[in-house]
């Protein structure tokens, strides 16, 4: 009786945690996991019309007509299903032959898209790349390939600019001008627009920047009128600053600041990129523009610099921050806190590509990630395919729109707005978006969850992927029973620049069933626990913002206990008789795992690779965010098709290969005897074709799901007992340790007679965990 | 005797705090397993380190400020970020992977040669004894070239010292010692820390 919901997440783009409410605020409070939903407002829908060519019709109230609302054609009224208000319907819908419906009035139809045309389209979207130039030389030319790489994947008409920086900032002229020339502005400086504006003599009135209207106008009309003010000098479209951008960028050498033996690079990153903030706020506010920070190390000068240049002086590591050791980190978030809110402001985004060994400072930065719906990329160097196939990636366009390969999957400037039935109120989101603070009669007087206090929130850029957490509420009081036949509804649209520049609003309606909050068979069937899982997972590592993973590991634990005290069956005080309903029962696995990730652990992991995880945990789909709580593993024997494994030691044999897709990277795993007969090359005879088929085949699969996934992941092949298996023997269950059964380790047994294998760690395993829960659930009160 | 001096150096308020130190060596010799031991106590798996990490960890009476770096080829490139102001380095070595002694050689060579760290007291231990086949003391000794490099166990303040290798040596001599450990079996490193803080 499983439904499949990534079935239902086709229709329209939600994955719900529940599908029956209970009616009363009451009965909704013990239900434990909240209800809400993980929702893809751009994920292409099979079922979906095309885009519809004319405008919505919108309700008093801002609702837009679907197919749940009820229509009188004759009358020319439709009812609003939030409000149960009444509306007029434009004069042609009375027209309409008898028998036929508009499409957004079809059942099918719950999700329409509108091209808004009756708004100019913006110009092309924007992208400044925004270079570190203090990386080694070696590095830096890879960097500067890429920079053209990403011109030449790029459609001609979009807009680029060249913004560089080492001690201090240059700022690139790429209009047509006879040698290059760049703006030098200092790296210790803070700029705002204004004073950008100033320094780079920008065309326009000093007070543009002031009024975002004023702003937003000037830049329309210089793109299309191609004046000769500052936009021209730093922004062009590529097709005709290529050729400039391309001789600048060949013979840019590094910064040519000396770096003492005991001393980092001086690199101004955090003004860098408050330049590049600045300079678009002044020629692009309120269209789509994008950021794209390539830096090689951490910041170490300047408002927003993270370590000093001085090598003595220590990179912040978790430890630090947790005992309040870190001198520069309040200052430094503050300045891309600061930042950030100027970027959501003007409606632009960031993703940064810290392409090092060590920290580059994404901890301090994520504000500027994350509320701006960017994206981080992290790989050692520039050289590595994590950087380069990403950026391939990030870049890539859809095949939609006629010449020159189609628009850019990556859209911008979106609102989405959410409404809801008046039995229900939102409480908030955790994704990558910011509040726009607009206060609907939606929105939950008392509760908060994630970023609340408002029914529209913007999300600078987004792709197909982009996907949000929404949290809601039931506040229906307890004794007011809601007519059978009722149901409750909840409405999202997104209103976008699309990469073509035409504005379109997609509509989103979905409508859910009441159920009575006792009838916890019928709450149980309408459970879908991998958005549960995931929806858990965005309100645990939100909370790492403010708390300490202890409590929120607590915090955790406890949610479980009532959640399977409320839900299973059992006996009081006799854990032997709990069970969960196969609705619930891969969800504990889903919290034990969740709980020993580096979403929430932290040891062994820098605070920037902790800043990385969880903002792409905030940012994808439930498949992916799933794997990066409990990854998948499937095995390949000489025997056997491949089949899914449990993530458990005990799936280790010397005679299978596992592959492990962890979604951050992806283990082809081969047992010691399939290893052993590789390295005698057996696989190459005639005779042994299937142990070359074998080996074959898991990398195919493993390429398959890089191919689809971005960022890039780290690939990693390994053999059992080396060095790099560690990457998949962190993921297991350690249902086999060296504390338990068959190997006798203490005493000097080698790996239990070179057949079964096992951990070395004091964690507990699933089964332990679960053993506790039993007891915790049947005993709660 | 240990203990007796122990608590008499903690008495007198002696113990050394926040020595900074750095835990090098190849990817997967027991570098993060150690770190984690001894801060939490507790044995874990963990995946290969990829940026540093530092900890505060307390061993004997000692606080100290350690680094936990990454030891993969690429990895290598930044150890020598973290060398200013260093205090000593502890060098792991996996005792059972004989097929790496030769690189772990190479980068303990390095580190030696290295002039930022030329009087800086080196630790190296010798993990996974409680596996079998794991070189004996003697044949690690060998294997990374120790033989005429070693200092001797004792610990430092001669004429106190514990017996062993007859204490200390010239001033102007790094000491360097080598200690076989079980980080599983939480064995051997004791003895090297205890080693390593009289030089602090
Ligand atoms: N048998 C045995 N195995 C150990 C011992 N100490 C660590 N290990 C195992 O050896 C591996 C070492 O892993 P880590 O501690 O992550 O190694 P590392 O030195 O930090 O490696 P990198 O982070 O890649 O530089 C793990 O699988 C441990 O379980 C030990 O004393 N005995
Ligand atoms: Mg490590």
């Amino acid at each position: 009786m499983s439904v499949d919901y990534s079935q239902l997440e086709e229709i329209d783009g939600t994955r719900w945690t529940w599908h029956y409410w209970p009616s009363s605020r009451l009965d909704a409070s013990r239900c434990v996991v909240p209800f809400g939903c993980l929702f893809t407002p751009l994920r292409p829908l099979p079922n979906m019309p095309a885009a519809l060519p004319y405008p919505p019709v919108v309700s008093r109230d801002g609702a837009v007509l679907n197919p749940y609302c009820s229509v009188d054609f004759r009358a020319r009224m439709w009812v609003c299903p939030f409000t149960f208000q009444r509306n007029q319907l434009p004069p042609h819908y009375a027209e309409m032959p008898e028998g036929q419906v508009p499409p957004e009035l079809v059942p099918e139809y719950t999700v329409v898209e509108y091209r808004l045309t009756d708004r100019p389209p913006a110009p092309p979207p924007a992208f400044v790349f925004v270079l570190d130039t203090t990386v080694p030389a070696a590095q830096l030319e890879v960097a500067k390939e890429y920079v053209l790489k990403a011109l030449a994947l790029l459609p001609p008409d979009a807009v680029v600019g060249l913004i560089t920086f080492g001690q201090n900032v240059h700022v690139h002229e790429i209009g047509f001008v006879e040698a290059a020339k760049s703006y030098v502005l200092r790296g210790n400086k803070n700029y705002d627009a204004a004073a950008v504006q100033t320094l780079l003599g920008l065309g326009f009135a000093a007070t543009a920047a002031a009024s975002g209207k004023a702003v937003t106008a000037a830049a329309g009309r210089s793109l299309h009128g191609h004046a000769s003010g500052g936009l021209g000098t730093f922004l062009q479209p590529v097709s005709e600053c290529e050729f400039m951008l391309t001789s600048i960028l060949e013979s840019m050498g590094r910064d040519p600041w000396p770096v003492a033996a005991d001393e980092r690079p001086k690199r101004c990153t955090g003004v860098a990129l408050a330049v590049a903030g600045a300079l678009l706020e002044c020629t692009y506010a309120g269209y789509g523009a994008h950021i794209c920070l390539l830096v090689g190390g951490p910041a170490t000068a300047g408002p927003g610099m993270i370590v000093g240049s001085k090598l003595e002086d220590e990179l912040r590591s978790h430890t630090d921050i947790e005992k309040d050791n870190a001198p520069l980190l309040k200052k430094a978030t503050k300045h891309y806190d600061e930042l950030a809110t100027r970027l959501v402001n003007a409606g632009h985004s960031v993703s940064v590509w810290g392409c090092a060994l060590d920290q580059v400072g994404f901890y301090e930065m994520k504000a500027c990630v994350d509320r701006t719906g960017g994206v981080f990329i992290m790989a050692e160097s520039f050289t590595h395919p994590m950087f380069k196939r990403s950026l391939e990636k990030f870049f890539e366009r859809d095949a939609e729109g006629g010449g020159g390969g189609g628009y850019l999957r990556r859209h911008f400037v979106a609102t989405v707005e959410v409404d809801c039935s008046r039995e229900l109120a939102i409480t908030g989101m955790i994704g990558p978006c910011a509040s726009l603070q607009r206060k609907s009669a939606a929105v939950s007087a008392d509760t908060e969850v994630g970023i609340g206090g408002t029914s529209a929130w913007r999300i600078c850029s987004l792709d197909p992927d982009t996907t949000l957490g929404v949290f809601f509420e039931v506040i229906n009081p307890h004794g007011n029973p809601i007519p059978d036949g009722h149901y409750r509804y909840v409405q999202f649209r997104t209103t976008y620049q699309h990469s073509s520049g035409e504005y379109r609003l997609r509509v989103a309606t979905c409508a859910g069933r009441w159920g009575d909050g006792n009838d916890l068979a019928l709450l149980s069937a309408g459970f879908d626990q991998e958005a549960s899982a995931v929806l858990m997972a965005r309100l645990a590592v939100y909370r790492t913002e403010n708390e300490e993973a202890f409590d929120i590991l607590r915090w955790l634990d406890r949610l479980l206990i009532r959640l399977c005290a409320r839900f299973g069956e059992y006996q009081r005080d006799r854990p032997e008789t709990f069970r969960l309903g196969a609705t619930l029962s891969l969800y504990p696995q889903f919290m034990f795992h969740l709980r020993r990730s580096n979403l929430l652990q932290v040891f062994n992991t820098s605070p920037d690779e902790s800043a990385y995880f969880r903002s792409h945990l905030a940012r994808v789909p439930v498949s992916d965010a799933l794997l990066m709580v409990q990854p998948s593993l499937i095995q390949y024997t000489l025997e056997q098709p491949p089949t899914p494994v449990l993530l458990d030691v005990a799936s280790v044999r010397p005679e299978a290969i596992l592959l492990l897709d962890a979604f951050f990277f992806v283990v082809v795993f081969c047992g010691d005897t399939i290893a052993q007969w590789r390295k005698a090359g057996y696989h190459l005879q005639h005779e042994f074709r299937n142990l070359a088929e074998l080996l074959q085949a898991p990398r195919r699969d493993a390429e398959h799901f890089i191919e689809h996934r971005f960022p890039y992941p780290r690939y990693i092949e390994t053999d059992q007992h080396g060095s790099q298996a560690r990457f998949l023997l962190a993921k297991l269950n350690p249902s086999a340790t060296h504390t338990t059964g068959h190997v006798d380790v203490l005493s000097g047994g080698v790996a239990g007679g070179g057949n079964t294998e096992f951990l070395y760690t004091d964690d507990v395993s699933m089964e332990v965990f679960l053993e506790h829960l039993k007891r915790a659930a049947v005993a709660a009160t | 005797m240990f203990e007796w001096f122990w608590s008499i150096l903690s008495y007198l308020g002696l113990y050394y705090k926040n020595a900074k130190i750095l835990f090098l060596g190849l990817d997967n010799a027991g570098k993060t397993t150690l770190m984690h031991v001894l801060k939490d106590d507790r044995l874990a798996q963990h995946v290969p380190t990829q940026h540093a990490t530092a900890e505060e960890v307390i061993v004997g009476k000692v606080r100290f400020r350690a680094f936990d770096l990454g030891g993969h080829e690429v990895a290598r490139q930044i150890w020598r970020n973290y060398y200013t102001n260093v205090d000593a380095i502890v060098f792991m070595v996996d005792a059972v992977d004989r097929e790496r002694f030769l690189e772990g050689k190479a980068e303990l060579d390095r580190l030696l040669a290295d002039e930022q760290l030329s009087d800086v007291p080196f630790l190296i231990l010798g993990n996974k004894i409680d596996v079998p086949q794991a070189a004996s003391e003697e044949e690690l000794r060998t294997a990374l070239g120790l033989h005429h490099l070693t200092t001797g166990k004792g610990d430092g303040f001669r004429g106190m010292g514990a017996g062993g290798g007859g204490g200390g040596g010239g001033k102007d001599i790094r000491p360097l010692e080598l200690f076989m450990c079980s980080v599983v079996r939480r064995m051997g490193y004791g003895e090297g820390f205890r080693w390593l803080s009289s030089y602090l």
